[in-house]
């Protein structure tokens, strides 16, 4: 009851905010340019054309995602307004549910509104490809999730606006702009110890390779559009694995921001 | 028998090694106006903040109409209304929006437009963006919110705050016809005119404690505070004015007397003394004021370093 009006108040309180709406209609143009320009310039089937947009959209939309969660405790906690939900029935539980619910709901609408557009510019370009629409927005709609959900996990253990941007952009840095980087320093450093010989790729280095959401929404979509199983024998090679890790960046961080906020003094 | 409005016991909170609060022993009864008094960094912020679950104690326990604060806290905030201190609004959505919220939450069949019209909202302001709100405005949405759903206890935090001469004597009034509806009323203020207003009982905390805990009458009484008369003179007494009965912290300066005569007739017999010495020109008497009690009850307890705590008399409202 207090969860659903929260996420209604939130998505009526977010929903009037113009910055919002320039962040989803940004979000729209954005993938669909990208997808004709691409569609008109480069000669490759639809399917590779879908991966490819893909590859780009995982970099760009959680910036977006990130910026639409991050404020959702800590905005309340600045204005004083967090003080004045708390005062009345819903726990910090409805709240910060609520908010994640609302959140996710403004990230999802415009995600889908820049997959279907997208999706509407290869079609007709290129007159194939439909099939792979619904993969397309389900997996960039989990990693969406999951970073509004990591967005809100962060403003939810931080005190202030400021703290939570900064948290939100070194999270941006290490999981999706550095993570590339961090894993050759990793592949590198397990060489020169030994743990690996040169050019092998052991189970943990390739979860590694998955483990941030963009990573893994991107393999378990190029896996779907290459015709992979959701239950390969290899867990690498299979729908399920990156799906799993993609739940889990949904569930986590929102679990520990809930740990934080449920004791944290609100003065 | 009734629960208590407010009942605390040993409620104590430290931040870091500085006690904010400590060991608060409150107890506010059904149906009666309390005025939590104290200067600005006394605790009563951090008081309240334990009473609404903001910020958990370090010990002691609290419960407002029987439900303990942090544990029953659901069931418990259906049936308050609270102005927080510092609190803020939704800037997109409008004063109506607002108490429809409130209403939503404690599930209640309030009618919106009427709250508003009792804090003096026009329906026009009402639908007006909140972010658009002066500071008395939002004072007064903040209080129809703060009236959904008829509270048993209504708990104010600077509730005077922004709000002009007018606003405050309208604010009196709502307490005083929410007091009559049968709500307990809690508020707090570092103005002692305004508590003295309104408030059955009132309590004054410094330094995380209480000082004092009474009727405004018994607490006056409990300072033998008398009258201050200063007599302007046109020369300096010749003699001595000696010893006289209930005048105490006898002053000559430049061109005045000044005596604080505990007793009526005392004021006579100190300025019949003064007159056989010399010419009195001049009689002013002050009566211990109010603000001079506050002030004895917040700096004399136990140390020098709170002069400054002797804020009073409006100068920051």
């Amino acid at each position: 009851m207090s969860v659903r009006t929260v996420a209604r108040k939130d998505l009526a309180d977010a929903g009037r905010s113009k910055a919002l709406w320039a962040v989803s209609l940004a979000v729209v143009l954005f993938t669909a340019g990208i997808t004709a320009a691409a569609a008109t310039t480069v000669d490759e089937p639809a399917s590779v054309l879908f991966g490819q947009v893909f590859q780009i959209t995982v970099v760009a939309l959680p910036i977006i995602a990130l910026f639409v969660a991050k404020g959702a405790i800590t905005g309340e906690r600045e204005s004083g307004s967090l003080r004045v939900l708390l005062s009345l029935p819903p726990s910090r539980r409805d709240i910060l549910f609520g908010k994640l619910i609302g959140r996710t709901a403004l990230m999802l609408v415009a995600t889908v509104i820049g997959a279907v557009a997208t999706g509407v510019v290869i079609v007709t370009l290129l007159g194939d490809g439909l099939a792979l629409l619904v993969p397309f927005m389900f997996f960039l709609g989990l990693m969406g999730m999951a970073f509004v959900g990591i967005g809100v996990g962060i403003s939810a253990v931080s005190a202030s606006d400021g703290r939570a941007t900064a948290l939100t952009v070194g999270a941006y840095l290490v999981l999706v702009a550095l993570w590339n980087l961090i894993l050759r320093v990793i592949q590198a450093g397990a060489v020169e110890f030994g743990l690996v010989e040169s050019g092998s790729q052991p189970a943990w280095l390739q979860f590694i390779g998955i483990f941030p959401p963009s990573r893994a929404a991107s393999t378990a979509f190029q896996t779907v559009a290459s015709g992979g199983q959701i239950f390969a024998a290899d867990p690498f090679a299979s729908v399920w694995f990156p799906t799993l890790i993609l739940l889990v960046w949904i569930v986590v961080p929102v679990l520990g921001g809930y740990l934080r906020f449920r004791s944290a003094d609100i003065s | 028998m009734t629960e208590p409005a407010i009942d605390t016991e040993g409620l104590t909170k430290r931040f870091g090694g500085v006690k904010a609060v400590d060991g608060l022993d409150l107890t506010v009864e059904s149906g009666e106006i309390f005025g939590f008094l104290g200067p600005n960094g006394a605790g009563k912020s951090t008081t309240i903040n334990m009473l609404l679950d903001f910020v958990s104690p370090t010990a002691g326990t609290a419960s407002m109409l029987g439900l303990d604060v942090s544990a029953e806290r659901k069931q418990l905030h259906r049936r308050i209304g609270v102005v927080p201190e510092n609190y803020g609004l939704y800037e997109r959505l409008s004063g109506r929006r607002h108490v429809e919220l409130a209403v939503e939450f404690k599930n209640t069949d309030d009618n919106p437009d009427e709250l508003l019209e009792r804090v003096g909202l026009s329906p026009d302001d009402a639908g007006r963006p909140a972010g658009e709100y002066s500071t008395g405005m939002s004072q007064r949405l903040a209080l129809a919110v703060a009236l959904v759903g008829s509270p048993e206890l209504l708990i104010l935090d600077e509730p005077t705050s922004g709000l002009d001469p007018n606003g405050a004597r309208e604010l009196r009034e709502l307490i005083q016809a929410e007091n009559e509806r049968g709500a307990a009323v809690f508020f707090s203020s570092h103005i002692l005119e305004q508590v003295e207003a309104v408030a059955d009982r009132i309590g004054i905390i410094d330094d995380g404690r209480f000082v004092a805990t009474d009727s405004i009458e018994q607490l006056r009484e409990g300072l033998d505070g008398g009258a201050r008369v200063t007599l302007q003179v046109g020369r300096e007494p010749e003699a001595q004015l000696g010893d006289l009965p209930n005048v105490r912290d006898i002053e000559v300066t430049d061109g005045a007397v000044c005596g604080t005569c505990l007793e009526p007739d005392a004021k006579l017999t100190f300025i019949d003394r003064v007159r056989e010495t010399t010419t009195v020109t001049d009689v002013r008497i002050e009566e211990s004021s109010l603000e001079d009690m506050f002030a004895s009850y917040t700096t004399d307890t136990e140390n020098d370093e709170h002069t400054e705590a002797a804020v009073i008399g409006g100068a920051e409202a």
